[in-house]
């Protein structure tokens, strides 16, 4: 059979994507992907205060605003450091700044999981629910967005996150008032997603055991696994992680053996007709987001699915909606210790650096983001902004191609592949920037 | 607590002080209520374009009563600035706010307005609105998806021709003729897009700072050469909802008035509806007293920030700021950004990057005072710009003084 093109426009994800799929003998044999759009962000931050960027790269992307924002400021932390000006963060700072990320990652989770991954599951299988997806997605996110805002002013697109601490002075009753919130995500967890209590579901540790969990998930598992997919869309069986979080330490695991990284070894290129550049590690391409944590923490539930499934959509989507558990279990504990009576912010505003270089990471949503900032004369020089979507969603080199196309090579159908494409919570707005 | 909320949304909407060119007299009001009745009577004939929930179904399920409707309402026509008759009008178009067709689509931007219409930050009843209006396309939120997505698009244009409402959210790249932004199959520039829909559209709604100023994209220098829909689209209305995200509260209020009057709000000179936007944010500020009183935070961190004093000498720009969110707040009322200490952008102003800049104090930040010319301190820029609170300035000037500190801005 003659190769063939087919191009698909993809929405629903944030923003849109175009994939070109090549078949050759009535299979996929290669993806391009290809993102519309592009702004210039790093461009516009050429010249300006590096504080500026504190307000300007939230506005990469509406869904993990609050993770650009993390990242440039601890970005500017790190040069700081890197000058000489001990940084020496509270604990109280630091646990609103994990809380808040965490809820950034609660609502994009469950987002993807009602609003992209079951009805597009769904639709592949061509089953029709009854089941208002979007409102279920909602009333969570809407919930923990509140919690966020409580600390964070609004979502998306807060600032309230400054070089030496937060500008937030949150009384105790604000805290408490973000707890009954959480315990609302926790009950929604329990009651619609597991139909299994959180500590229940927490015990979970092997692939003999999923049966216990049932609600929205369950089903999905089970869908997955009776018609045949739990095996579809493996890709390289590489990971990586950068920041050191309560998800995740940073590592690369690469099949089962995990070592360190740093992120001077990250190398950005250009790529042929696209806006997004593709990225590696030592000339290596390697999948992140939450299965790479899951891998490199060796979180055991993950494990064992991956010994089953190795880096499936199963395992893959899988280690996404666990990251819900993980994140509801660990904000709570991140609330009850924050101590309203230590201090928000220890660095002075008077305080600028005119020259320094620093870089930030952070666990968002769908991976490791990496902000690097070059200050000279008090102006940023250069701004480099790494996204977790082009660490999955380049095209790859000549030698190998992309985690995503990797994992779509061999599909027999553009709805088996636009599915498996899907796993890897796409969005465009930050690839392209 | 959004019910609570929403008395104290029409307590500052109908305060003297808060009032803006309001009454119009009673033969103009009799002849809009006229005009209004007769619309909603004929659209009571129309069926609604889609079979989603009914909204008084959704009221019910929400655990809200008829009771808290009604209250909403008498809210939402204090800050629609109509009077308190019209009442009974507004509860019957948020009703019948189904029969409205809207087109919504995205171009350069963050997804960050279809995040906040989403997550619906606007409270309990205007998320309800914005679930049962007829999205007849929106990327994110319909079924359909690929071919099946553009066709769904094409079917609604043709269909409601002269009739949908299009929304636009992020902004348009002219930079190489357009093709930093294309979209479908056939790589259609964001600019043809934009006026292939306009053209049959009853008006154009701009959301977000993206969508009507350029936003961030178009911060210096400009690379894809950004601009908002207003400086593309010509012979249309077009309404303009600025701000970082958009408040959902002002989406509804844009739709709503809509329906109810079939025309688009009162705008003001930057087309923005001057319901929304014909406050500052520092005329309603929960800090005010601070600023009166001359009471500022002067570090991250200090005493001042404890006591939530005002943020002005930290670059709060509220001041010069059109926008009700000092009101409406954010994520269903729960906060806004003032409220955590850190100040407003001015991100629903113009060039609001280039012009405010968050970090850039006020003397600093290239904004033309009313008197002209660029201010140099705090105390002349707050002397010249805001006479009403010139007493604060002048207490916090001789504080300065006194505590031996230069009141100018460093
Ligand atoms: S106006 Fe703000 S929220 Fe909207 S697209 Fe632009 S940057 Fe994002
Ligand atoms: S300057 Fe800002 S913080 Fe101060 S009262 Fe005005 S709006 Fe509020």
């Amino acid at each position: 059979m003659k190769r063939m093109v087919i191009r698909q426009l993809i929405e629903k994800i944030e923003g849109e994507a175009e994939l070109d799929y090549t078949f050759s003998e009535g299979r996929i044999e290669d993806v391009k992907i290809n993102f519309g759009f592009y702004r210039g962000i790093e461009e516009i931050l050429e010249g300006k205060d590096p504080k500026d960027a504190l307000v300007i790269t939230p506005r990469v992307c509406g869904i993990c605003n609050h993770a650009h924002l993390i990242a440039a400021v601890r970005a500017i932390e790190d040069g700081y450091e890197n000058a000489g000006v001990k940084i020496g963060l509270t604990q109280k700072a630091k646990n609103i700044r994990e809380f808040t990320l965490a809820c950034e990652l609660l609502q994009n989770h469950i987002k993807w999981f009602y609003m992209t991954l079951l009805p597009n599951l769904e639709k592949y299988l061509k089953i029709v629910s009854e089941e208002n997806h979007a409102m279920k997605a909602t009333y969570f996110s809407t919930t923990i967005t509140k919690a966020l805002a409580i600390f964070s002013g609004q979502w998306p697109h807060s600032s309230y996150a400054i070089p030496g601490g937060v500008t937030c002075d949150p009384t105790q009753l604000d805290v408490m008032q973000a707890q009954s919130l959480l315990e609302e995500c926790v009950r929604f967890f329990e009651q619609v997603v597991t139909a299994c209590s959180l500590e229940k579901y927490l015990a979970i540790d092997s692939v003999s055991q999923l049966h216990k969990i049932e609600g929205d998930f369950g089903r999905l598992l089970h869908l997955l696994g009776s018609n045949g997919m739990a095996e579809m869309g493996q890709s390289y069986d590489r990971f990586i992680v950068f920041s050191d979080s309560f998800l995740s330490k940073a590592g690369k695991s690469i099949v089962t053996s995990v070592s360190k990284v740093d992120t001077r070894y990250v190398h950005e290129s250009a790529q042929k007709g696209s806006v997004a550049k593709a990225v590696s590690y030592k000339n290596r391409l390697y999948e992140t987001g939450p299965l790479a944590r899951g891998m490199v923490s060796k979180e055991p539930i993950v494990k064992s699915l991956h010994k089953r499934y190795k880096d499936s959509l199963m395992t893959r989507v899988f280690a996404r909606v666990h990251e819900v558990a993980l994140l509801l279990e660990e904000s709570r504990k991140l609330l009850k210790e924050i101590r309203v009576d230590e201090p928000s912010c220890t660095l002075e505003a008077e305080l600028k650096l005119y020259e320094f270089e620093g870089t930030g990471t952070v666990e968002a949503a769908r991976g490791s983001l990496i902000h690097k900032t070059t200050v000279n004369n008090g102006v940023i020089v250069k701004y480099d902004i790494i996204t977790p979507t082009q660490w999955n969603l380049s095209h790859g080199n000549e030698k190998e191609k992309g985690i995503a196309v990797k994992a779509m090579v061999g599909s027999q159908s553009i709805e088996e592949a636009d599915f498996i494409f899907r796993t890897f919570d796409v969005c465009s707005v930050c690839t392209a920037q | 607590m959004s019910i609570d909320k929403q008395e104290s949304v029409k307590k500052l909407f109908t305060a003297q002080s808060a009032k803006v060119e309001t009454n119009k007299g009673d033969a103009y009001y009799n002849e809009l209520y006229d005009r209004c009745r007769a619309r909603l009577d004929e659209l009571k004939k129309l069926k609604p374009l889609n079979n989603r929930m009914d909204f008084m179904q959704s009221i019910e399920e929400e655990g809200l009563e008829r009771r808290d409707f009604l209250k909403w309402a008498s809210a939402t026509t204090a800050m629609l600035m109509l009077p308190a008759s019209f009442t009974p009008l507004v509860a019957e178009a948020a009703v019948m706010m189904n029969r409205l067709p809207v087109i919504w689509i995205e171009l350069q931007d963050c997804a960050g307005n279809s995040e906040a219409l989403l997550r619906s930050d606007g409270p309990k009843i205007d998320d309800i609105i914005l679930d049962i209006i007829s999205l007849e396309f929106h990327e994110t939120l319909m079924a359909p998806s690929g071919h099946q997505a553009e066709k769904q698009l094409e079917d609604a244009v043709e269909h409601f021709k002269g009739k949908y409402l299009l929304f636009v959210e992020g902004s348009i790249p002219q930079g190489i003729d357009g093709h930093f932004g294309t979209i479908g199959a056939k790589a259609e520039t964001f600019i043809d897009h934009t006026l292939r829909l306009a053209k049959d559209a009853a008006a154009v709604v701009a959301v977000g700072s993206c969508a009507t100023f350029g936003g961030i994209p178009a911060a210096a220098p400009n690379p894809t050469d950004a601009v908002g829909v207003m400086d593309v689209v010509k012979g249309k209305p077009i309404i303009n909802i600025p701000a970082c995200p958009a408040n959902p509260s002002n989406m509804v209020g844009v739709l709503l008035h809509y329906v109810l009057t079939g025309s688009i709000p009162e705008l003001d000179s930057l087309l923005r509806p001057k319901f929304a936007f014909g406050y500052r944010i520092h005329d309603n500020c929960e800090r005010r007293a601070h600023f009166d009183a001359g009471e500022y935070v002067e570090e991250w961190g200090d005493e001042g920030a404890k006591n939530n004093f005002c943020l002005y000498k930290v670059g709060c720009k509220g001041p010069m700021t059109f926008n009700n969110c000092s009101i409406i707040r954010y994520n269903e009322a729960v906060n806004w950004p003032i409220g955590v200490g850190r100040g407003c952008i001015g991100c629903s102003e113009p060039d609001f990057w280039d012009k405010y800049a968050y970090e850039r104090p006020m003397a600093n930040a290239n904004i033309k005072a009313p008197t002209g010319g660029v201010e140099k301190t705090v105390d002349e820029f707050g002397l010249g710009l805001l006479t009403a609170a010139g007493i604060g300035i002048a207490i916090h000037a001789a504080a300065s003084a006194v505590a031996g500190k230069k009141s100018e801005e460093v």
